[in-house]
C-alpha cells in the first residue's frame, strides 16, 4: 500500500515536473533560432499555460478543482474595496486596441464594431443589474478569466498584470453603470 | 527601383483613401465583408493603374533574380526544390529538405541561403526587401497551384512536429497560442477579420499586398504580424520557427485539398 502510494507520488511529481513547460529542451533549442527575446517567452512559460497546452485547452475533470483554486488565489481587489470605478475611464480602456482590446472579441461597444469570438455584451448592465454578486463576477472574470473558464482565450488581465485592479473596476463600471455609454448608446452593428 | 518608388507613392495615397473609407465603414451599422472590400479595392487599382501593387514587387524580384552576385552567378543557379532554374510550382512544395544546406527551408530562407552559397553575398549585404521581392517573383509561378506540402524526410517530419507543438503552446502575458484562436474559433471574426484554421486553407494567400498597410507581406511577415498582435516578440527571419509553423500550416491545408490564391494576392 505504502509502495503504491510512493509510486503514485513519484508519478504525479514527474507529471508536475513535465507540466512546468510544454516545449521540451530539444524543441526549445530550436526555438532559439528565433532569437533571444522570442525564445525567452517559451522558456519562461508558466505551469498553468503548460497545462492548458498539454490538454489542448480542455482540462480533465480531476485537475479542475486544484486549477480553479490556484486561479482564484491570484485575484486581488482594489485598495478602496470598490468594484465599480469610473465608467468613462473604463470605456477608454475597453475600446483601446493597445489596452484591453475587449471589442476585438466582444460585441456591444458603441465605439467599435465588435467581433464574435466571445459572447455578446450588448447592454450588459441593463440586462444584469448592479448587485454585489454581478459586480464581483464581472470583476473576477476580467481579473482572471481562467478562474471561471479554464484555459479560455480571454486574457487574464489582472493575473497577468495587463491592467491594475483599479482599471478593471473602471471597466466593470463601463459595463454595469446604467449611465454608461455602453448602456445608453446603441452598440455599433446593432439592429 | 526609383520609378517603382514613385509609383508606390501614388499607390500609397490611394491606399490612404481606402483606409479612410475602411474606417468609415467599420463605424457603419452593417459590417462590410472584408473579402468583398478587398476585391473592390483590387478592381479600383486595376482600373486606375492597369497593374496591381503585388505585380510591381514580383517585377522587382525578377530583376533581382537575374542580377549577378559577387560570385558572378544569378539565382538561376539555385535549386529551389525542382532542380536548378525551375520555378514553376516550386512554391507549392515548400518547405522541404535540401541536401546542400542540410536544412528544411521555406522559400524565403532558401532565397537567403542561395544568395549566400550560390551568389556569394555576405548575410549583412542581404536586404530583407530584396528577399521579399524575389520570394514574390518565384511564388508567382505557383499562382492558384494546389498546395503539395507533405513532410516525408525525417528532418521534415521533425520540423512539422516542432510547428505543431509551437501551434499549441500557450505563452506570453496574453496566454495566447495559434490554436486557441485559429482552431477553436475558426469561422468567427476578430473585429472585421475572419479567423481561419489550416484545414480551411490558412496561409494560402501569401505573399500578398495588404492595401490597408500599403505593404507586401510574405508568409514570414504574416507570422510575425500574428506574434506582434499577441504581444510576443517577433522571431528573427529565416528561423526554424517560421519554417516549422509554415510547414505545419501548409501540410494541414494540403491534406484538406486547398490551393493557393492568385499569387501575389491582394488583401486587406
Amino acid at each position: 500500500m505504502k509502495k503504491a502510494l510512493l509510486t503514485l507520488l513519484a508519478l504525479s511529481l514527474l507529471a508536475w515536473g513535465l507540466a512546468q513547460r510544454y516545449l521540451q529542451d530539444p524543441e526549445l533549442e530550436r526555438v532559439k533560432s528565433g532569437g533571444k527575446a522570442y525564445a525567452e517567452v517559451f522558456v519562461s512559460q508558466r505551469p498553468d499555460q503548460a497545462l492548458c497546452s498539454i490538454h489542448r485547452n480542455r482540462l480533465p475533470a480531476d485537475l479542475l478543482p486544484k486549477f480553479l483554486e490556484e486561479q482564484r488565489s491570484l485575484i486581488k481587489y482594489p485598495q478602496n474595496g470598490k468594484l465599480m470605478g469610473d465608467w468613462k475611464k473604463g470605456g477608454a480602456i475597453f475600446n483601446n486596441l493597445q489596452k484591453a482590446n475587449c471589442f476585438s472579441c466582444h460585441f456591444g461597444s458603441p465605439v467599435h464594431l465588435g467581433g464574435d469570438v466571445g459572447p455578446s455584451l450588448e447592454k450588459y448592465g441593463l440586462k444584469r443589474g448592479q448587485s454585489e454578486a454581478v459586480q464581483r463576477y464581472t470583476y473576477e472574470v476580467i481579473y482572471n478569466a481562467w478562474a471561471y473558464f479554464p484555459c479560455t482565450v480571454m486574457y487574464r488581465f489582472g493575473a497577468q498584470g495587463l491592467l491594475t485592479p483599479e482599471e478593471i473596476a473602471d471597466i466593470v463600471a463601463y459595463l454595469l453603470d446604467p449611465e454608461s455609454d455602453f448602456n445608453t448608446k446603441p452598440a455599433v452593428g446593432s439592429k | 527601383m526609383r520609378t517603382h518608388k514613385n509609383r508606390f507613392t501614388v499607390l500609397g495615397l490611394l491606399a490612404l483613401g481606402a483606409l479612410v473609407g475602411l474606417m468609415a465603414y467599420t463605424q457603419q451599422a452593417k459590417p462590410l465583408d472584408p473579402f468583398e472590400e478587398a476585391m473592390r479595392q483590387r478592381q479600383m487599382y486595376l482600373e486606375t493603374f492597369g497593374i496591381l501593387p503585388g505585380e510591381l514587387f514580383a517585377e522587382e524580384g525578377k530583376e533581382l533574380f537575374f542580377r549577378k552576385g559577387p560570385s558572378g552567378k544569378t539565382l538561376e543557379e539555385c535549386d529551389f526544390g525542382k532542380g536548378k532554374g525551375v520555378l514553376e510550382g516550386v512554391y507549392a512544395i515548400l518547405p522541404k529538405y535540401f541536401l546542400d544546406s542540410r536544412r528544411v527551408e521555406d522559400l524565403e530562407s532558401r532565397v537567403y541561403t542561395c544568395m549566400q552559397t550560390v551568389q556569394g553575398f555576405k548575410p549583412a549585404e542581404i536586404e530583407r526587401d530584396e528577399v521579399k521581392a524575389i520570394t514574390t517573383y518565384i511564388a508567382s509561378f505557383s499562382s492558384k497551384a494546389k498546395i503539395q506540402v507533405a513532410p516525408k524526410h525525417p528532418a521534415e517530419l521533425a520540423m512539422y512536429n516542432l510547428g505543431r507543438e509551437l501551434w499549441y503552446t500557450r505563452a506570453g502575458a496574453r496566454d495566447m497560442s495559434c490554436a486557441v484562436c485559429h482552431d477553436q474559433y475558426a469561422g468567427q471574426r476578430v473585429r472585421l477579420s475572419p479567423v481561419r484554421s489550416p484545414k480551411q486553407g490558412l496561409g494560402n494567400e501569401w505573399p500578398a499586398y495588404r492595401f490597408e498597410e500599403d505593404k507586401l507581406y510574405t508568409m514570414e511577415d504574416r507570422i510575425n504580424f500574428c506574434y506582434e498582435s499577441i504581444a510576443i516578440p517577433k522571431p528573427e527571419f529565416y528561423s526554424d520557427v517560421h519554417i516549422a509553423l509554415t510547414l505545419y500550416m501548409l501540410a494541414e491545408a494540403a491534406k484538406a485539398g486547398h490551393s493557393f490564391e492568385e499569387l501575389p494576392f491582394f488583401t486587406r
